[in-house]
């Protein structure tokens, strides 16, 4: 992660702070800073705390936000030079350089968001945020691969691995459909599955099963993935809107 | 070039190219949408965006508007209100680019 950020750095020249923040929504958990560089992590965990900022609007409404001048900037009235100082007076000659900054929201695992951020001493702009996309991708591999490295996270991932097989056949059938490689199916399903908030796994055997008409491949162990009617209703229409714009 | 939902018509008279969408824009049809937007950024350094028909759309068409305005100067046509107008405020996105509003 840290390497990730050390490249994002040398993208990023004017950047005073990056960090990456991780939600997992399953655990009832508050979002954290995963990750950060120069004053990031400060910066994050104190929009976090209250006072708002990029960083928890790009949770909230899963959308990138840039901002030209933070202390200025009326969507975060209390998100002031000031009360930076009084927070974390040590990085104050930092907080006096502040212009923009800018935070990209993702999704790397059911229930599990991902918002990379920075802090520059320019204002953003439309380039930081296509820069910062970039990154997020990259990111939610990263944290697919070292969540199962984490004790905490070993369970998520192996429900993850077990439905695999549904995930592996819906990618398929989708990149039948719209001819596209994988990487582009699996986004279609990440962002469907955010956007009808029903989890992957579930969508992903509601789409095989309404695609052939007969039950997907489940795991070998763990209880069956059962599909709800709400997201066997998503699937039918992911199914449909993408048969029409084909 | 021309398609059900995303129409470009070529620059004229000093005016960058106008892409004008209709409908929804969503995960389903965001690829085309983006092909669009490059496409008429291609030969222009600007390009108008017109969203005054777009019935809906999310988080993807963001993206794909602000990787465009990273290489372009973006104008973009919206409803003086409703739900593009505040994703366009919460976002942002209306700091990089000129937002026309039309009832």
């Amino acid at each position: 992660m840290h390497r990730i950020l050390e490249r994002m750095q040398s993208d990023l020249l004017d950047a005073l702070g990056l960090a990456i923040t991780v939600h997992n929504k399953s655990h009832d958990e508050k979002p954290s800073v995963l990750a950060a560089l120069g004053v990031g992590a400060d910066f994050a965990a104190a929009q976090m705390s209250g006072i708002g900022g990029p960083v928890p609007d790009a949770l909230a409404y899963q959308v990138p936000v840039l901002s030209l001048d933070l202390w200025t900037d009326d969507r975060w009235p209390d998100l002031t030079l000031v009360s930076m100082r009084d927070r974390a007076p040590q990085h104050e000659s930092s907080w006096e350089q502040v212009h923009g900054a800018a935070a990209v929201p993702g999704v790397w695992a059911d229930d599990a968001t991902v918002v990379v951020s920075c802090t520059l001493s320019q204002p953003a702009s439309a380039a930081t945020v296509a820069s910062l996309i970039t990154y997020e991708q990259l990111v939610s591999a990263a944290l697919i691969t070292t969540a199962a490295e984490n004790a905490t996270a070993i369970a998520d991932i192996i429900t993850v691995l077990q439905s695999r097989g549904a995930i592996e056949q819906a990618k398929g059938a989708l990149m039948g459909l719209v001819r596209c490689d994988a990487e582009r199916a699996w986004r279609m399903m990440r962002r469907a599955s955010q956007e009808f908030n029903v989890k992957l796994r579930e969508l992903a055997v509601a789409l095989v099963e309404h695609i052939s008409g007969a039950p997907a491949e489940q795991p070998d162990t763990g209880t069956p993935i059962t599909p709800d009617e709400r997201t066997r209703e998503a699937a039918r229409l992911m199914w449909a809107a993408l048969s029409e714009h084909r | 070039m021309t398609n059900s939902q995303f129409r470009m018509s070529a620059a004229e008279a000093e005016q960058p190219p106008v892409v004008t969408a209709t409908g929804d824009i969503d995960l389903a049809n965001v690829n085309e949408f983006q092909d669009v937007l490059c496409s008429a950024a291609a030969d222009s350094d600007a390009i108008t965006v017109d969203l005054s028909d777009v019935t809906y759309c999310d988080s993807a068409a963001v993206r794909a508007l602000f990787a465009v305005a990273a290489t372009t100067k973006l104008g973009l046509i919206v409803p003086t209100t409703g739900p593009i107008m505040t994703l366009l405020s919460i976002s942002g996105l209306d700091r990089v680019a000129t937002v026309v509003t039309r009832d």
